[in-house]
Parts: C-alpha cells; structure tokens; sequence
C-alpha cells in the first residue's frame, strides 16, 4: 500500500467539506414555475445582498440538511447550527443524528466528530486560500464572480434563486452547482449543492440572527 | 536428529494448517443455514451509518450509506457530513462498477480493497463450503471472491465474519447489536494494513 495513500483520500475530503461550508455564504431561488429575472432585478438583488454584507459582523443561524440520492427511500435528515463572525471565522456544527462540528479559523480547518479532534493546516493550499477568499467575498458581497461562476438568476413569488455554475474544473468535480435562495431582505434561506450526478444537499436556515455578540468562545473546537 | 526433524515436521505442519484446524473447528455436516448475511437484504430499508475511518495513521469521517435494489443489487456510497459524495458503488451480481469516485481516490489499489471488503459486507447467500461448531456455535466457511470467508453465527445471528488467507485472519468483520435485521454496529478491521471501519447505525 503505497505511504501516500493516506493523503490522496484525506485531502479531497477536507476540501470536500470545504467547499460545503462557502456555500452558506454564496448568494441565493424554487423549482416550478420559476422565473429567469430581468438584468435590473439581478443588479438589485446584487446591490441588496451587498449592502446587507457591508453590515453583517456576525450571523447564527440553525439548519436543517437533506441528503437526496435517487435510489433512497428517504432523504437522510441532519440538524445543526451555523456561527460566522466576519471576517473568515466559520463553525458549522451538527446535533443530530450525530455530533460533529467542522471550524474554519486562520487557515486551518479543525474537525470535532464526536470528541476526536483533527486539524489541517490549510494556509499553504492554493484552493483552501481561494475558499476562504470566497467566503469573504461573499460576507462583502463581491461573490457575484463571473470569472469564477456561471451565474444565473431566478424568481418565484418574491423569492429570489440564484444558480451558480462553478467554472474551475476542480471545483466542479465536487459540486456542479449552488442553488441559493434569498428572502426579501436578502438574506440565505436556502442552499443546494447539486453534485454532477444530480444528486444533492439541501440545507434550510432558521432562527437566523444577526449581529449578535459572538465571542472567540464561540469557535472553538 | 530423528526427534529434530519429526519437532521441524510438526511445526510446518501446525503452521500450514488450515484455519479450521488451527482453531479446532469441529465440522458437523450438513445443515440448514437460511438467511447467512441478513444485515442488508431488506430492499424497503435505507441503511445510514455514521463512519469513521483509520487509516494510516490518518482519521477521517463521513456517511456510509447502503441500499439493497434488487435481489442481488447493492448501492454503496460515502459522502462526507456535509453530503459531499466520496464514492459510490454498485454490486450487481458478480459485477462491480464504480459510479463516482474522488480522482484522488481513484486508485486501483484502494478500490480492490474496498470493493472487496463492501462485497463480503453485502453479501447474503455465499456459497457455503462446510459446515464447523466451535464452542457451540455455527461457523460457516465460504467464499467471496476467491477468498475464504468464515461467517461467525451465535444463536444463529451473524457477528463476525473472517476472510483468511494462509490460514490466517486477514480482515475481520465484526457485528453487534441486538436485533437480527440489521447491525447497530460494525468493524472493519484489516490485520495487514492500517485500516479500520466503523460504522454506527444512525437511528
């Protein structure tokens, strides 16, 4: 067994996770009778969202998740909590049905699943420092990038969906597209990440705060 | 010198003995075995396990995910927390076919292993060799692949299955629990190489 086998599947793994944790950020639409909107209405919702990223320290927010793969019965539920303080402090943690909790901090992504503890030290990977350019970009509102997504813009009864097509080829091994949806205040109510068989993950926010004092206790591993 | 050789004949006799041998199986002919592997074979049932992987000297986690589609058809697939799809198998018949695969993973090496371990994993009806008691229970000696496999029954349920080679235990499958339909546990733990699955049933 070759020594470096270890490191090929652990890596991709992390970015993996990732590239998960960014898209609670990406600006967010429903099937059915959706509506491609107009250039005006997508620079509006451009503006909205960036102005409400100008002004955001701090967001906490719970979720719920929804594994979809065609061949299940059910989709497989999880429940957590998210905690963002900007710039480029990111918790994500799962409470149900199981713990694990994954924090984006100084460049390096700490795991907690169930109590054992891993780190990576990302500081020296190029698509770990294009993540975490991403994620704050997206805080500032400058995620609408089309140099780095196709990006196409939807509306169903006052709810704003925007679909992002990653265009690096190791991005789109990953994830094919993010399917945001914004409520009227142009905030994230929804994400899906539609992997390139069609399968994907949607994650519905709730309880969602902003600007509450978060302190560096709130991240921690 | 006559004693040497005879101690030195023994030894390699004891040494290349087969498994049952070597662990003083008593072979009880034939007898009934129905429904060998039971842990996957319910096509109405979503198998969700919360894994945890060793390998290494590395740690890593993420969803293992089970669903039988037909009477000799399994879907496997492994996705991190977040739902990010690592790799994903079908087992149809004598078939195996990687459906994705991370390209850092994709290594021909690795997915032998893993092919090999979810194959034994999955598989309900082996055929069966012969039949052994030990210690009261029911061992079963079968094969998988061309590898032999010895499924563990205490009180007819499955809780352990061996794949040997020389004689010796190379992976050990473990299951615990306390139903028969399905395990709340399982262990995959390899003797030669470091690596070990654990699968916790997410209820």
């Amino acid at each position: 067994m070759p020594s470096s086998l270890h490191m090929v599947a652990f890596v991709p793994i992390k970015v993996c996770v990732c590239l998960s944790i960014l898209t609670v950020f990406l600006v967010p639409g429903k099937l059915n009778a959706q509506t491609p909107m107009a250039d005006e209405e997508a620079t509006t919702l451009r503006k909205k969202v960036k102005t409400l990223a100008d002004v955001t320290k701090t967001i906490t927010s719970n979720f719920t998740q929804y594994k979809h793969l065609d061949f299940l019965a059910n989709d497989i539920e999880s429940k957590g909590k998210l905690a963002f303080k900007a710039p480029d402090l990111v918790k994500w943690e799962y409470v149900k049905p199981f713990a694990y909790s994954i924090l984006f901090k100084e460049q390096t992504l700490y795991i907690n699943d169930d109590g054992n503890k891993s780190n990576l030290d990302v500081g020296g990977s190029k698509i770990f420092k294009q993540l975490n350019n991403l994620i704050t970009a997206s805080i500032r509102g400058d995620l609408f990038d089309d140099g780095q997504f196709d990006i196409l813009y939807f509306k169903k009864d006052g709810i704003n969906i925007v679909h992002f097509m990653p265009k690096d080829v190791q991005f789109a091994e990953f994830i094919k597209a993010f399917h945001i949806t914004f409520n009227e205040s142009g905030e994230v109510d929804e994400v899906k990440m539609v992997e390139p068989s069609g399968d994907y993950t949607q994650i519905i926010f709730s309880g969602r705060k902003t600007n509450q004092p978060l302190s560096d206790a709130d991240f921690t591993q | 010198m006559r004693i040497l050789l005879s101690s030195i004949c023994a030894f390699f006799l004891i040494g290349c003995a087969s498994y049952p041998k070597k662990n003083g199986f008593r072979p009880i002919g034939d007898i009934a075995i129905d429904n060998l592997n039971p842990y996957f074979s319910d096509t109405s049932k979503d198998y969700v396990y919360k894994a945890k992987i060793d390998a290494f000297d590395q740690s890593f986690g993420g969803l293992f995910i089970v669903k039988k589609l037909g009477n000799t058809n399994h879907r496997l697939v492994f996705t991190t927390e977040m739902g990010n799809t690592i790799f994903d198998f079908t087992f149809q018949e004598d078939n195996f076919k990687v459906n994705h695969i991370l390209k850092a993973m994709d290594k021909k090496i690795l997915t032998n292993i893993l092919k090999k371990d979810f194959k034994a994993l999955i598989k309900e009806h082996p055929p069966i060799h012969e039949v052994f008691s030990t210690q009261g229970d029911i061992v079963v000696e079968t094969e998988i692949l061309s590898k032999k496999h010895y499924f563990y029954l205490v009180d007819h349920r499955l809780t352990k299955i061996a794949r040997v080679k020389s004689g010796k235990e190379a992976v050990v499958f473990q299951f615990s629990g306390d139903t028969r339909s399905y395990a709340k546990e399982i262990r995959i733990l390899h003797k030669n190489i470091k690596l070990q699955i654990v699968l916790t049933a997410l209820e």
